[in-house]
């Protein structure tokens, strides 16, 4: 088996979202290949579903920041304007 | 000569008026001495007592007189006496022009015109010729002798186009100094003196004396002129002269006098005091004037005058300069506002990137985000399936020891150590209280420790 057991919690104290769900294709195909034993597959399932968790956590926040951002910005434009006529 | 008759027709006519008027006989009688003819009537006279007395009878017997013909024979002698004689149909007049008179002609008279002669009658004795001595001449008709001489003279001078207008130079408004060509000793020099002085005390004033009248008067003044003209010290000259007959005046309709006018290198004024006539200067002049205060106050400008312009001139100066500036200020403003559109065009494809980029961000982004999460639900999926622990669901259990380590043997019990059991729904925390190895089982597969703790869980 290729997978790396040591990443999960050393190589990346704070993985981001790429890393995290690389990880995760790692290890559903891992757990797909079905020769693991089983703590460690019992291991890298726990993992993943860290992973999984961390990721639904960062995408619901990147996805709160983007609508966020958009929001904030197209005000800021229309407030740069409106300054700019008045000035 | 006619000796009996003509002295006897004199005699007779002055016997005439000597009978009222006996004081003329008295004069003549002690003037020739003892009459001869009353006292010896047989002695014979000499000549020269015939025409010494004929003379005196001419003389005293008539008062001067004008008399009209026709001029021939004129000539003008080395000594400036002018002969000539005047005729008419029939009968003739010697004349003598001395020359004192005859130097106040303006022009000699054409043979063949008639003209006027005023003078007295007189005999030449030296010749008995009985003559006219004439001290001014005129010509008959509407054409005066000034006249012809003028109008000579103006055809000349128009014929070298030293007449048209457009010769004429402009007088300058402000001169700093202004000639004069006159008599140093008239009323024209003075009244000059007097305007420019309460004009424009400021310009100074160059007088250059000439004779104005008389014989010679002409080459005077155009000498003064040429003088003057040639010095450079002035900026305009005024020649002229007060006011006097035509003949006073008459240096002024000479062609001397006309030309240094048209030479002169300074405008000309030209101020002959004679309101009624042009003289040949006027004509030639750049500006006539009717006097020399008239001249004066054509050469310079009044001083309050002067005052006003300059009072004038200062907003007009500073409008000027505002106007200039305004002028700079909008064109440093349009420069600024083209410069200003000139960099919005160059800002604007940014801009409508800028736009697009707007537009297209949200879905970008969107769209990068929903693939990540389609990525990650999709991993979520078969992780899920995936779960070592779904076979619990089946009925199978893991013991686990402490540390989450999978208990697979009997060798990997003790007698008393507690366990966990992993069922589908959760777990049982086990104590070991016995241990039972298999008998062929030696290799034991998941399913015999499930079973065996499964049968430990039992007891």
């Amino acid at each position: 088996m290729g997978i790396d057991m040591s990443e999960s919690g050393e190589s990346a104290q704070n993985p981001g979202l790429e890393d995290r769900l690389a990880r995760l294709e790692e290890i559903v195909a891992a757990l797909e290949s079905g020769e693991l034993e089983l703590d460690a597959a019992l291991k890298l399932f726990e993992e993943g579903v860290v992973h999984l968790r961390e990721t639904e956590a960062l995408l619901a926040s990147a996805e709160l920041r983007v609508e966020e951002l958009l929001n904030t910005a197209q005000g800021d434009e229309t407030r740069d304007f409106g300054r700019g006529d008045g000035s | 000569m006619t000796p009996p008759s003509g002295p006897d027709e004199f005699l007779d006519l002055f016997d005439g008026q000597d009978a009222e008027d006996g004081h003329t006989v008295e004069g003549r009688d002690s003037a020739d001495g003892p009459d001869p003819a009353r006292t010896e009537e047989l002695r014979p006279w000499s000549i020269s007592e015939l025409n010494a007395r004929a003379r005196t009878l001419l003389e005293s017997g008539f008062e001067s007189l004008w008399v009209v013909g026709e001029v021939t024979n004129w000539t003008r002698a080395r000594s400036g006496h002018c002969y000539f004689t005047l005729k008419d149909d029939s009968a003739q007049l010697r004349c003598v022009m001395w020359r004192r008179d005859a130097a106040r002609i303006p022009v000699d008279p054409e043979e063949g015109s008639r003209i006027r002669a005023f003078g007295s009658v007189t005999l030449y004795e030296a010749r008995g010729d009985f003559q006219l001595a004439a001290r001014e001449l005129a010509a008959e008709g509407d054409e005066g002798l000034w006249k012809l001489a003028f109008e000579k003279l103006r055809r000349t001078l128009e014929a070298e186009g030293l007449l048209d207008p457009a010769r004429r130079r402009p007088i300058p408004r402000f001169p700093g100094s202004v000639g004069v060509v006159t008599s140093p000793t008239g009323a024209a020099i003075r009244d000059v003196l007097r305007v420019v002085s309460r004009r424009a005390p400021w310009t100074r004033v160059v007088v250059a004396p000439a004779r104005v009248q008389g014989e010679g008067a002409s080459s005077e003044v155009a000498d003064a002129l040429d003088r003057l003209s040639g010095s450079g010290l002035c900026d305009v000259i005024i020649v002229g002269r007060g006011g006097g007959s035509i003949e006073d005046l008459w240096a002024f309709n000479e062609e001397p006098v006309a030309r240094a006018i048209a030479r002169s290198s300074v405008p000309v004024i030209s101020a002959v005091g004679h309101e009624t006539d042009t003289t040949i200067a006027d004509l030639v002049a750049d500006l006539r004037a009717a006097t020399p205060s008239a001249a004066a106050e054509a050469a310079v400008p009044d001083r309050e005058a002067v005052r006003e312009l300059l009072a004038r001139i200062e907003p007009r100066l500073s409008r000027g300069l505002r106007a200039g500036v305004d002028r700079q200020a909008n064109r440093v403003r349009e420069l600024r506002l083209r410069m200003v559109r000139g960099l919005e065009r160059r800002v604007e494809p940014g801009r409508r990137t800028v736009d697009r980029a707007w537009e297209r961000l949200p879905n970008a982004i969107r769209r990068t985000l929903a693939a990540r999460r389609d990525r990650q639900g999709r991993l979520a999926g078969r992780l899920e399936g995936l779960s070592p622990l779904s076979t619990l669901s089946r009925g199978y259990a893991v013991a686990q020891d402490a540390t989450g380590g999978v208990l697979r043997a009997v060798a990997d019990f003790q007698v008393g150590q507690a366990f966990r059991l992993r069922v589908a729904d959760g777990e049982v925390v086990a104590e070991t209280t016995e241990l039972k190895p298999g008998e062929g089982v030696t290799r034991p597969p998941p399913a015999n420790e499930t079973e065996s703790t499964h049968g430990d869980r039992h007891e």
